[in-house]
């Protein structure tokens, strides 16, 4: 049955999240959308419903909490560590379910004990999808962004492929075809005879110049986004790139580390191992994994209940370390989900950085379980 | 059942559509003046023939408004979701060659593949406080293609209505998304076509909508073969 209003359990719902210590936040249905698109990318248009203002402003109608939150934290300024919570309906294009539904959430902003705030966003949002959802068997899944971070600088990979694998980081499938391209040889095009010729006697001077040159006899320069310093810098990285393949060892390292899937209470010893077979110094990622997984057992969290899976991320640019996942049933319903995104707050135009970190809550799904109960 | 077909109402559209028809054996003749939007086939009755612009022409495909319709697929594919559910190209005619191609500044010699513009789009707001800006007329292509074939998501559409080609050097945006047919006008604008850059091998086609009517009417079997005979 298609629902509309708030679940019936949503005013204990937003009693248990006022008791967890946050500050209930209203924000406005209507949004702007330009900060969605900015902060997704392009593909969000077609799953949000878009409108446009009588003076052309792009608006939308609220698809998420987190980005308006943290816009309204900037705007007002506020002090922090604050934590805010939220609780209504969202609106976004989906194939199923309806297209407004509810979510709820917690959003961490300016903790700096970084690992204690990420062991309590886990923590809050284990215990609401237990208590909301209660009898069903939960599947909660850790990644870290960091930690594979630290894994392909520690593999002393070239900069250039480092940026690409962490960016295909969280979509196992592009990270697999990435993988599978720098250990073959780069198919793309030699660069034109004045370029080539640049490149060959190792003259990035003399190429930016050329560049330069060229871009003022086309009359692109005034308008040029990139420039010729930016432009040399990335054919010369190329260059260096060409003549490398990634090495069997190293190609070995990271397959190994994407494998690991292991419970929380064997995740350090699993990490530390891969390290030392793999001759890696992480040392200071895996302090944080550590300090965290502390954390989460200080909060009396079982973590032979949970599990750290090494591939396991979210593919936008602002998610930086944790990531997470409160699933139910074998297709894995997801109930919760939430992450460390320290750096959306700077993106948002916060002056200086904020470390955060959140989770929502899916009511709509929370309910689907509550009702098969 | 009166069958439409629509037809494109001017230029050499117009002209290269109705020369296929009358190949086919299919002569259009305008209704009143050769200027009137409304035509039919000599000799043939239950067949209207409506000369709208190839963009409606896809349009009143995807509503089931029009039977058949000859128009570019590059607007079939950017009018239409899922458009192969809801029309079928009966045949391909071939005029109207255009490809949908990404173009970038040619001067921007690092970037030859679209994994090259994905390292770009990726650090983009970094180096430059923005997202990559992408000038075009075919969002949905657009979308498609960089997001579910390539998998970069970081960067921003900038609608164009005319002249985009000229959009990385008036600032507008920094790269493009357009039909080009020789090349020219983007070699003309210091604009390069990646190597692996074109979405879409685009050309003039009869496209069919798909009604379920259609199933037990022997005319649409007909005139599908009439028109592929003749291409």
């Amino acid at each position: 049955m298609t629902q509309f209003g708030a679940p019936a359990f949503a005013a204990d719902l937003a009693r248990a999240l006022a008791a967890r210590e946050t500050n209930r936040v209203d924000i406005p249905l209507i949004q702007p959308a330009e900060p969605f698109l900015d902060m997704a990318g392009e593909d969000l248009r077609r799953r949000i419903f878009l409108t446009e203002s009588e003076t052309g402003e792009s608006l939308c109608l609220r698809p998420e909490f987190t980005i308006p939150v943290c816009r309204a934290h900037i705007a007002e300024g506020v002090a922090t560590p604050r934590r805010y919570a939220y609780l209504g309906e969202v609106f976004r294009q989906r194939r199923d379910g309806s297209s407004e539904f509810f979510q709820a959430g917690v959003e961490d902003l300016g903790e700096p004990d970084e690992a204690r705030a990420d062991a309590r966003a886990v923590s809050d949002a284990r215990a609401l999808a237990a208590e909301f959802a209660p009898g069903a068997a939960l599947t909660i899944t850790l990644g870290d962004q960091s930690v594979f971070e630290a894994v392909v600088a520690g593999l002393g990979l070239p900069a250039g492929w480092q940026k690409r694998l962490i960016h295909a980081f969280g979509n196992e499938q592009a990270l697999r075809a990435m993988i599978a391209r720098l250990a073959s040889p780069d198919s793309s095009a030699a660069p034109d005879g004045a370029v080539a010729a640049f490149l060959a006697a190792g003259d990035a001077a003399g190429l930016e110049a050329h560049i330069e040159s060229v871009m003022e006899a086309t009359g692109y320069s005034t308008h040029a986004s990139r420039s010729p310093a930016e432009i040399t810098a990335r054919l010369m990285d190329k260059q260096a790139l060409a003549a490398t393949r990634l090495s069997a060892a190293s190609l070995a390292a990271l397959k190994s580390f994407l494998a690991l899937d292991v419970t929380l209470d064997r995740a350090a010893a699993a990490l530390s191992s891969f390290a030392r077979d793999a001759g890696l110094d992480i040392a200071a990622a895996q302090a944080r994994f550590e300090a965290r997984l502390s954390a989460l057992a200080a909060r009396g969290e079982d973590l032979a209940t949970m599990r750290w899976r090494a591939a396991f991320g979210r593919p936008l640019d602002y998610y930086t370390g944790l990531v997470f996942e409160v699933a139910v049933g074998e297709a894995g319903l997801v109930l919760a989900g939430g992450g460390r995104y320290d750096r959306l707050m700077a993106l948002l135009g916060a002056r200086e950085p904020i470390p955060a970190v959140g989770f929502s809550l899916w009511l709509d799904r929370i309910e689907t379980v509550r009702a098969g109960r | 059942m009166t069958l439409t077909i629509a037809l494109p109402s001017k230029g050499r559209m117009k002209e290269d559509a109705t020369a296929v028809f009358e190949r086919a054996g299919l002569p259009v003749s305008a209704i009143g003046n050769d200027r009137s939007y409304r035509g039919r086939i000599e000799g043939v009755d239950g067949v209207e023939v409506a000369f709208l612009s190839a963009s409606e022409i896809a349009r009143e495909l995807g509503a089931g408004a029009v039977d058949f319709g000859v128009t570019g697929e590059d607007l079939v594919r950017e009018s239409l979701p899922r458009a192969d559910e809801r029309v079928e190209i009966a045949a391909r005619l071939g005029f109207g060659h255009a490809d949908v191609v990404v173009a970038v500044p040619d001067i921007w010699k690092d970037v030859d593949t679209m994994a090259d513009l994905g390292d770009v789009a990726a650090d983009f707001r970094a180096r430059h406080g923005r997202r990559l800006t992408i000038a075009t007329k075919y969002w949905r292509l657009t979308q498609n293609f960089f997001s579910t074939r390539h998998g970069i998501q970081l960067y921003r559409i900038v609608e164009s209505l005319g002249a985009t080609e000229g959009a990385p050097a008036s600032g507008a945006a920094d790269i493009i998304v357009d039909i080009t047919s020789t090349g020219s006008t983007l070699t003309a604008n210091h604009l390069r076509i990646l190597s692996d850059g074109v979405i879409l091998r685009s050309e003039a086609c009869l496209v069919r909508a798909r009604k379920p009517a259609h199933g037990d009417d022997p005319r649409i079997e007909a005139l599908m073969a009439a028109v592929r005979a003749v291409c």
